[in-house]
């Protein structure tokens, strides 16, 4: 027990204190067992053990492997992460860079992060609405363009397929990044310009040595969180679609939530797992590019 | 910064603002016109008097209401302890905290479902598991919201000198730690505020009354009225977001974004 | 020729002037130094040298050539930084070969070049460390060496030492001064610090409000100061008011006690003048052993001892005077509230007009 710990307690015994002391958040965490981990546990349990006899099994996990089903809605969930992830990092990026760094009015910044803020909350069913509003077949925008001779359904777009779901996602995606990348911009110092310039560096040289390398964790950070929140994204998907056009691992979970759809309760689980496993690594990955951005831009 | 560098900063940021605004100005746009050629609130009038809307809208609210509550009463002692007598236990609530981002809404709801629907712990049907989960959900933002507001005052000091003015432990949790992390709480809870009256996936299958599930339904059945929802739920994000700007006077740090 | 000519220049910055009417001439290896309170133009001023902001008016030649408008990366000047702006994702070795590397130098030119500049600040073991791995003082030399790897024909420290602990302040100014003089190399050094550029100059420029005070040697600045708020600025000062009652003479009136100055602090001015009188703290001392030309009689007010010097608070009529006087084990302190003497020659006394500033 450390000096300080002593000095605040200064009635009591150490030793006891110590013990009385962890009581204080046993409520926290015996709320956190029962709503959170004891659920979430669940699922990984039950991957791993037989629906009918209750014993460990790798079945459903191999099972999950096999199904062309479930593999081909892990594969769409993880495309339109990668695409959405990467468009909204990069229009993100410059959008941010261009309200902190771009030479724009001072209000433009508060604004921005205004509308941010308002943008990556604004998701799920209203969102998909806003935009059957402005790109379903008879949309405002899709309208306007019809009136100049451009009908886009006649080039293959779809608000309900790919492309479509793809654009209604960047709508949360790149509020997120202009609000995780802003710390970052921040860290980029005026002299290191100055100081690259000085040593005759062109604006060019400057991004290339020392600006974008000095990003560069923070960026594929950032990109793999914002992969994260697209792979988790599951209203948004679900009203615009009505479920059936985009298989998304999501998709399938709230069909199998429904009623058995996969006729598999086992298999259920271990695509839930699946994506447990898979947003896992998206946050530890985020937060050790994190560390090693903030290393530097401190 | 060249003149160049500027022309492309509007470029970027004009192009940021028309994605922003063009859904929304075509949402509004179409919620006006519920009657054939004219421009009028009637989507708005029908949406107010749907008797679905009446019980849905405040059930949202109650949710919202009971969430906030819960959360400032299970995390506000919580992290307000670990600073003052239990550093140790840091990190593992920490961890916990941030878990949620890692379980997707809809797994969790699926966690939910599959645990407490089955003997002996059959509570899949009681409202208080909804507002439990919604405070789970919360957690990553309200319990970062509190601690960062904890670490702003000296949490030890104000402790030892209520203690030596002879406060007891509630004197001080509610007198000197809560008014002084107010600031903190309220924008924690603003933005819960937010995402609970946005959330959807809880709320349908834990079939509980709700406004996103709402209008989801609208979607399916009506076409102007949907329009309509999505302006009223889009104005209450914008309050709540403006409400945590003047309180909190400063930029909101970056949130990961919610239940999408 | 002289090395670097900056002429009549000043800037603007949306209506409000921060450097005017600015002229230095500066030979090829001197070292001189910017001193001045903050908002006074001098960062402004080194940085028109640099490049990053251009002049509203007049004309910066170097080398005989104008380079009033060239952008930064092409006038070959090296800047260190008060926040040092090093590279963090650069070794230190990548930091002080960046600018060879940009110039396309060789890969063994560039190692050569390196190893040499980590011999001249003695960082040779630290080559392959992150700029976060070094202390502030160690990051300001490599700041030092990368500006140096370049063969800048002038080198511009901007407030280098500023954030910096007081001992490593001290012994890196003293080798920045070394590795200057070494190499040669014309210099241009920004500070509030007066101490600082005294002790690191050859010459001096106090600024004021985008104007130039007085240029000078440290000698000339400190104990010739031109202006009241050169006077003010650079050292402490005792001043007070007081009234010239005989210009011939050379004699002062301070609320009815008489001091005298020197013929040279006369010229111009006239008996009934009310005038600004300041005396510098180590040209008083007790009048027990040696009498000069003023003697006043004052009481003691307090004593702080300040390491290697002693200063005594004096009260000499209604004004309070500071004297400093050597430390020494065997110096016999007065005791506060004692009546005593002290005394000061007529140079001393230096007479400015109107209010003071600083």
């Amino acid at each position: 027990m450390s000096q300080s710990q002593k000095r605040d307690a200064p009635k009591a015994r150490p030793v006891s204190q110590m013990s009385w002391a962890w009581l204080g958040v046993m409520p926290f965490f015996i709320f956190a067992f029962m709503f959170l981990l004891y659920p979430s546990s669940t699922i990984v349990v039950r991957t791993f053990q037989d629906a009918e006899t209750g014993s460990f099994t790798l079945k459903n996990i191999i099972n999950l492997m096999r199904d062309p089903y479930v593999l081909g809605a892990y594969s769409l969930s993880i495309k339109i992460s990668i695409v959405t992830a990467l468009g909204g990092a990069i229009f993100g990026f410059l959008l941010a860079y261009a309200a902190i760094r771009g030479g724009l009015p001072r209000f433009m910044r508060s604004s921005l992060m205004t509308f941010s803020g308002v943008a990556s909350n604004f998701a799920g069913v209203p969102l998909a609405f806003a935009f059957i509003a402005l790109l379903s077949p008879t949309g405002m925008l899709t309208n306007w363009l019809k009136a100049v001779g451009f009908n886009i359904y006649d080039y293959g777009f779809t608000l309900f397929k790919f492309w479509g779901l793809s654009l209604v996602y960047m709508y949360f995606q790149f509020p997120l990044m202009v609000l995780i990348i802003t710390p970052a911009i921040d860290g980029l110092r005026r002299e290191w310009v100055e100081a690259s310039e000085n040593l005759g560096a062109t604006t060019f040289q400057y991004w290339r040595y020392v600006a974008f390398p000095i990003l560069l964790p923070s960026l594929l950070g950032c990109t793999i969180l914002l992969f994260g929140n697209a792979f988790g994204a599951f209203a948004t998907a679900q009203a615009l679609t009505g479920g059936s056009a985009m298989n998304l691992a999501t998709i399938v979970i709230g069909a199998q939530l429904r009623g058995d759809v996969l006729g598999d309760l086992g298999l259920g689980y271990a695509v839930a797992f699946g994506m447990v496993i898979v947003m896992t690594v998206v946050m530890i990955g985020y937060s050790v590019l994190q560390r090693r951005a903030e290393r530097w831009l401190k | 910064m060249k003149r160049g560098g500027v022309i492309w900063s509007w470029f970027w940021m004009i192009l940021g603002i028309l994605y922003f605004f063009l859904p929304l100005l075509a949402t509004f746009i179409f919620s006006l016109k519920a009657v054939k050629d004219v421009y009028s609130f009637k989507a708005y009038v029908n949406v107010f008097n749907d008797p679905a809307f009446q019980l849905r809208f405040p059930a949202s609210i109650l949710w919202s209401v009971l969430t906030i509550i819960a959360a400032i009463l299970i995390f506000v002692p919580t992290a307000y302890w670990v600073r003052l007598k239990v550093p140790k236990a840091r990190p593992v609530v920490e961890l916990i905290t941030l878990l949620p981002f890692v379980v997707p809404a809809i797994v969790y709801v699926f966690g939910l479902v599959r645990t407490y629907s089955q003997p002996p712990l059959l509570i899949v049907n009681s409202p208080a598991l909804l507002v439990a989960g919604y405070t789970i959900l919360s957690m990553p933002y309200m319990y970062r919201a509190i601690d960062t507001g904890l670490r702003a005052i000296d949490v030890q000091t104000l402790t030892e000198a209520a203690q030596s003015l002879g406060a007891g432990w509630g004197t001080i949790l509610f007198r000197v730690i809560f008014p002084n992390v107010r600031v903190s709480i309220l924008s924690g809870a603003f933005l819960s505020f937010a995402i609970v009256m946005g959330e959807y996936t809880l709320a349908q299958y834990l079939a509980k009354p709700a406004f996103a599930p709402y209008i989801a339904l609208l979607i399916q059945n009506k076409a102007y009225e949907p329009a309509a929802a999505t302006i009223i739920s889009f104005t209450l994000i914008w309050a709540c977001m403006g409400i945590i700007q003047v309180i909190g006077g400063q930029e909101q740090s970056g949130q990961i974004a919610g239940g999408h | 020729m002289k090395h670097l000519i900056l002429k009549n220049i000043s800037k603007e910055y949306g209506g409000t002037t921060v450097v005017r009417d600015f002229n230095l001439e500066i030979e090829q290896g001197e070292f001189v130094s910017f001193l001045g309170p903050s908002g006074c133009g001098k960062t402004t001023t080194l940085r028109m040298v640099a490049g990053f902001e251009m002049p509203t008016t007049g004309t910066i030649t170097m080398n005989g050539a104008e380079i009033t408008n060239n952008p930064p990366n092409q006038r070959n000047v090296g800047m260190i930084f008060q926040a040092y702006a090093l590279f963090p994702n650069m070794t230190v070795a990548q930091n002080i070969g960046f600018g060879l590397k940009i110039r396309k130098e060789t890969e063994s030119a560039i190692k050569e070049r390196v190893d040499e500049m980590l011999a001249l600040i003695s960082l040779q073991k630290h080559a392959n460390k992150y700029p976060y791995q070094l202390s502030g003082g160690q990051q300001q030399r490599v700041a030092l060496a990368r500006a140096l790897a370049n063969r800048p024909q002038v080198l511009l420290l901007d407030e280098p030492l500023s954030a910096l602990d007081a001992k490593i302040r001290v012994s890196l100014r003293s080798e920045i001064r070394a590795i200057q003089k070494k190499m040669g190399i014309t210099a241009i050094f920004v500070t509030h610090d007066q101490e600082e550029a005294l002790s690191i100059s050859d010459r001096i420029v106090v600024m004021y409000e985008g104007r130039i005070e007085q240029v000078g040697t440290p000698f000339q600045v400190y104990n010739f100061p031109e202006t009241n708020f050169v006077a003010n600025f650079v050292g402490t000062l005792n001043s007070a008011e007081a009234e010239v009652v005989d210009s011939a003479q050379g004699l002062l009136n301070m609320d009815g006690i008489q001091f005298k100055t020197s013929q040279e602090e006369m010229k111009g001015r006239s008996t009934g003048d009310k005038i600004r009188m300041s005396i510098r703290p180590e040209r008083l001392s007790f009048a027990a052993e040696l009498k000069k030309d003023n003697v006043l009689d004052c009481v003691i007010e307090n004593i702080t001892f300040l390491g290697s010097v002693v200063r005594i608070q004096v009260k000499i009529g209604n004004a309070r005077f500071n004297m400093d006087t050597f430390n020494n084990p065997f110096l016999e302190l007065p005791k506060i509230g004692d009546k005593s003497q002290v005394t000061c020659s007529q140079e001393a006394v230096l007479v400015y007009s109107g209010e003071a500033t600083a």
